[in-house]
């Protein structure tokens, strides 16, 4: 395979896999809720930044990040709780968990700067380092890419089966089908969306992990850019989808990297945005998404 | 009582300049607006704190023929033009503020620029690069009569950065997408073409923060380059430092001076060993002139062997001169000139200014202004730098 090719498909893959992560993690929300938490790129910040502070006391990097997923998850049940329930419960179907959950975002983003400083910090290796490669067919691959990817699609994967196979997963189903019927059948609605949002803030703290290892350090304006990239994942994959997480995400970064390499780095993500929009046009519900049906 | 024509005109001038009338009592003041918070914030905090010790040293002296100066209007941009422009229009206001210093970086400078121009109130520009800032119509033309530069300026810098590329046939410039990043690269690209009409110079661009730079790195290498120059910041030249290590690409890599600063030494770790880098010569001579040195003992006494200093009590960080050390140059040559004319008057400290002869910085052992050029650094202040790994830690050496 021509190597000018093969090195803009892996990198397209690998970062894709990122932007997979935060869809899932967007549908997840959109799922139980049907809203999303715009305070994703905070959450992916702040997940790296923590796991920056607690290695840097002298704990193992695995712990720190293990430390980091638990108190970002814990803020996602914070962000349901005071930012989205209290919208949703509003009168009028007010849409203030827009404002709510980026105004928690940018106050995450405020209060890591002025704790951590708000200059870019080093992001310790966590598995490999960017010196670390396999050579298969004598193509030079970075391990770091390939654990991105390998933990993106495990999760991934992962998740697919646990809403298929497992009778919470049909819980998860049944309450973003019917909220109100669930409850009526004996589901616990509440916690089911709880631990939507927890999951949901897990996701995007691996997210913020695995990118930040990819490019070395993390600031606190980190993760905004990325959350848009992930929201276009997600919709390009059919909102509400894993595999549709996983496809859109990957085509994204793909179409990106293609467009920069053979066309121009300037112009990566417009012209890759121009074609994701008439993909749209064709298939409005996205790739694996279902189109709506409204019964009067 | 008796009131004769002469007090009469007297009085309403000082009821209609009540401005230079406070300015002549009291404290000296000086005000800036600078990125002090915000990812960028190791230059606009930087200068704020070069001067601090500006200010503090002149004051324990006796202040300026016996009055005290004080940084007296200090704002935030995040270098964020917009903000900037807000904030200048406020420390103007303060008519007691008699010298300022610009803002730390090319888009909030241009975006300030006309304004302080018309106010006519001297200002000295510590690290924005682009040559427009000082000469809005060419370097061959007159510059803005009250904006005096320090910084290291994109031409003088691009005719470093050719020099040092010389060697090199295939060339790839890698920048930001900035107002600093092109017109840093295209200056490069001409003045390397300038030296060598053969070369083959690839140009590409990234956005600031950008994660992945797998794009920009595989074209560079396509084009078959033998080096690679990068403009830009710190933390983007460690993402592409990281990005051309898992791509396997080994390239002559080259920074310019903001590239080389210490979010680059810490996101890309032993990686930056062999990066040879455009930055102040003044820091990496031994010994260092005398300014340079009593810079780095007032720093390391107030704030100790820092981030910006860096842990090496006995030798500063060369990005020490241009994050912090402008800022200090910046203050002490406003507080010469107004020494000199005894006057905080703005047209006679921008004469004063212009007058600046051989005064002795920490950044540039010999600063000279005239009417006709208002910029201070020449080639011969600039070294060529190689990152070594020494230990545990890194450390640049002046080879040119």
């Amino acid at each position: 395979m021509d190597d000018f090719f093969f090195s803009l498909l892996l990198a397209g893959i690998s970062v894709g896999a990122v932007y997979a992560l935060i869809a899932l993690g967007l549908n997840l929300t959109f799922w139980t809720t049907k809203t999303l938490n715009f305070g994703q790129g905070s959450l992916m910040m702040l997940c790296a930044m923590l796991t920056v502070f607690i290695s840097s006391q002298g704990l193992a990097i695995t712990l720190a990040v293990v430390g980091s997923l638990a108190i970002v998850a814990a803020l996602g049940m914070f962000i349901e709780r005071w930012t989205v329930r209290p919208a949703l419960e509003s009168s009028g179907g007010s849409m203030g968990w827009v404002v709510s959950t980026l105004g928690f975002g940018i106050f995450l983003q405020g209060m890591a700067a002025k704790y951590f400083g708000s200059q870019a910090v080093a992001f310790p290796d966590v598995v490999f380092t960017a010196q670390d490669f396999v050579t298969v067919f004598g193509q030079y691959i970075s391990l770091q890419y390939l654990v991105v990817l390998a933990v993106a699609v495990a999760l991934i994967l992962a998740f697919e089966l646990f809403i298929r196979r497992t009778v919470w997963g049909q819980a998860v189903h049944a309450v973003s089908l019917d909220p109100e019927l669930a409850l009526v059948q004996g589901i616990p609605v509440r916690r089911l969306i709880l631990g939507s949002f927890m999951l949901s803030s897990i996701l995007a703290g691996v997210a913020g992990v695995l990118i930040a290892q990819i490019g070395g350090t993390v600031d606190p304006a980190f993760g905004f850019d990325l959350v848009l990239l992930g929201f276009v994942a997600a919709v390009l994959g059919g909102m509400g989808s894993s595999l549709g997480a996983l496809a859109g995400g990957l085509l994204v970064g793909v179409i990106s990297k293609l467009v920069g390499g053979y066309v121009s780095t300037a112009a990566e993500h417009g012209i890759a945005f121009a074609l994701l929009m008439l993909a749209l046009a064709v298939r409005p519900q996205g790739l694996f998404g279902r189109p709506e049906v409204s019964k009067a | 009582m008796k009131i004769d024509r002469r007090s009469l005109a007297l009085g309403a001038a000082a009821l209609t300049l009540p401005g230079l009338v406070r300015a002549q009592s009291g404290t000296i003041k000086f005000g800036f607006t600078a990125a002090l918070t915000g990812p960028f914030n190791e230059f606009g905090e930087g200068i704020n704190r070069g001067a601090q010790i500006a200010v503090e040293e002149c004051n324990k002296a006796g202040g300026i023929n016996g009055r005290m100066v004080e940084l007296a209007e200090v704002l935030d941009d995040q270098l964020v033009p917009d903000r900037a422009v807000q904030n200048l229009r406020r420390i103007l206001d303060n008519r007691e503020i008699v010298g300022l210093m610009c803002p730390s970086g090319s888009g909030p400078t241009l975006a300030i620029a006309d304004m302080i121009q018309a106010d006519g109130r001297p200002i000295i520009n510590p690290q924005a690069q682009t040559p427009t800032i000082v000469y809005p119509n060419g370097p061959d033309k007159p510059p803005r009569p009250n904006l005096f530069s320090i910084s290291i300026g994109n031409l003088v810098e691009s005719e470093k950065l050719a020099a040092a590329l010389s060697e090199f046939t295939r060339i790839g410039i890698l920048h930001e997408s900035t107002g600093y990043g092109v017109t840093g690269a295209d200056l490069v690209r001409r003045e390397i073409m300038r030296r060598k009409p053969a070369a083959r110079v690839t140009v590409e661009s990234y956005n600031q923060r950008a994660q992945d730079m797998t794009a920009q790195l595989v074209r560079v290498q396509r084009a078959n380059a033998e080096a690679m120059l990068v403009i830009g910041l710190g933390a983007d030249f460690a993402v592409i430092r990281r990005n051309m290590s898992r791509l396997n690409i080994n390239l002559a890599l080259f920074g310019a001076a903001g590239a080389v600063t210490v979010p680059y030494i810490e996101g890309a770790g032993d990686l930056v060993a062999g990066t040879r880098a455009v930055n102040h010569a003044a820091f990496g001579r031994r010994p260092m002139h005398g300014a340079a040195q009593k810079f780095a003992d007032l720093y390391r006494a107030k704030f100790g062997t820092d981030r910006w200093y860096g842990p090496d009590a006995a030798n500063p960080l060369i990005s020490l001169a241009g994050t912090v050390g402008s800022g200090y140059d910046c203050i002490n040559l406003l507080i010469d000139a107004i020494r000199r004319v005894n006057s905080t008057a703005a047209a006679d400290v921008v004469r004063a200014l212009d007058q600046t002869k051989d005064y002795e910085g920490a950044t540039i052992s010999r600063i000279s202004f005239t009417s006709q050029n208002h910029v201070a650094l020449k080639l011969e202040d600039l070294g060529t730098y190689e990152m070594l790994k020494r230990g545990d830690r890194v450390v640049l050496e002046l080879r040119d």
